[in-house]
């Protein structure tokens, strides 16, 4: 099971439109419960010093929201 | 003679091709053999006929996201020039750009309707398998059923690779590798799915171009990232439509390519 880290909503407001690295954007998204979730990629490669806290946040199993796509699309 | 052959124009350092040399400036590629190998991609190309029908080359070489963002057919840092956008957990290495099934994509700011003609193709080469995932998309643009323009290798759901230009093919998975040169293109109004140049399916084309932009990595799901895919990239292509002969050119220049960064399948 992929885990990803939990945000709050200030936190994920916080994080929109900022690098965690050089040429690579944050992009919190929502899992099957509505939390905002970034990867650990975004996590632990984060050399954005304004938000640092990211390597510190908790980790939860990652349930995607269902595909939009019924089968036959 | 085998002088002047090996040196374009004589002299003392091989000449490189001006095209190719913007791109390895733009995106500070040092290492003599990648150099090489973009300067060899896009001779190879020109040779063929299928550097003018392309609209993005994205060769993923240099091994940073600073380096892969740049589009071989115009490596300037804008949006207008198709530069990528990574967003969400990407992993950058000398073998191309993986995606982490939760998050990361990357914006070409293509968009078909606006900025390719009536018939084209999309191309991807992934150098690891399918592994997991509902029915990640490896590139995309989705309006409608009828309007997309994408490539999957296998959908666990329906166990099929599905393409879109502009309406669907779905052919059952019976070949068990999703690694390879994909492509997605339009010969006389038959939409055609390759894998490493074998026609996999054709139909009569049918459908409207989108109007959403393209994005690696994930669908372009009426605006927002979908589906994202783990297999990793180390080359796509956009552009106009191929001919069979240009098909078949592509992959050669583009295996050619991989072969001599070491990262083909």
């Amino acid at each position: 099971m992929i885990q990803v880290g939990l945000l709050t909503e200030l936190q994920k407001d916080e994080l929109v439109g900022q690098l965690y690295a050089p040429d690579s954007y944050f992009n919190p998204i929502q899992d099957i419960n509505d939390n905002w979730v970034i990867s650990q990629e975004e996590m632990y490669n984060n050399e954005n010093e304004l938000v640092a806290w990211v390597k510190d946040l908790p980790l939860i199993d990652f349930e995607p929201k269902p595909s939009p796509f019924p089968p036959t699309e | 003679m085998y002088l002047i052959n090996s040196f374009r124009f004589g002299g003392g350092a091989p000449a490189v091709d001006p095209d190719a040399q913007a791109f390895i400036t733009a995106a500070s590629i040092t290492d003599p053999t990648q150099q090489s190998a973009i300067d060899t991609l896009v001779t190879d190309l020109k040779g063929y006929g299928i550097w003018t029908k392309t609209k993005a080359i994205y060769p993923f070489v240099g091994g940073t996201a600073s380096s892969h963002k740049f589009n071989l057919k115009d490596p300037q840092d804008t949006d207008a020039a198709f530069r990528l956008t990574f967003s969400g957990g990407w992993t950058h290495s000398v073998n191309g750009v993986q995606g982490n099934l939760t998050n990361a994509f990357a914006d070409t700011y293509l968009v078909p309707s606006t900025n390719l003609v009536t018939d084209n193709h999309v191309s991807i080469y992934l150098n690891t398998l399918f592994t997991s995932g509902s029915s990640p998309y490896n590139i995309g643009a989705y309006n409608a059923v009828t309007q997309a323009l994408a490539i999957r290798t296998m959908g666990t759901f329906d166990n099929s690779s599905r393409t879109y230009n502009y309406s669907q093919i779905d052919i059952a998975n019976t070949i068990g590798n999703t690694a390879g040169f994909w492509l997605n293109n339009i010969i006389s109004s038959n939409h055609r799915q390759l894998r490493n140049n074998v026609l996999r399916s054709s139909a009569t084309k049918t459908g409207t171009v989108p109007t959403q932009k393209v994005y690696l990595g994930a669908l372009n799901l009426n605006g927002t990232a979908s589906l994202f895919t783990n297999q990793r990239i180390a080359l796509s292509t956009i552009g106009d439509n191929l001919t069979a002969t240009e098909e078949g050119n592509l992959y050669t220049a583009v295996q050619a390519f991989n072969t001599t960064l070491s990262r083909q399948v």
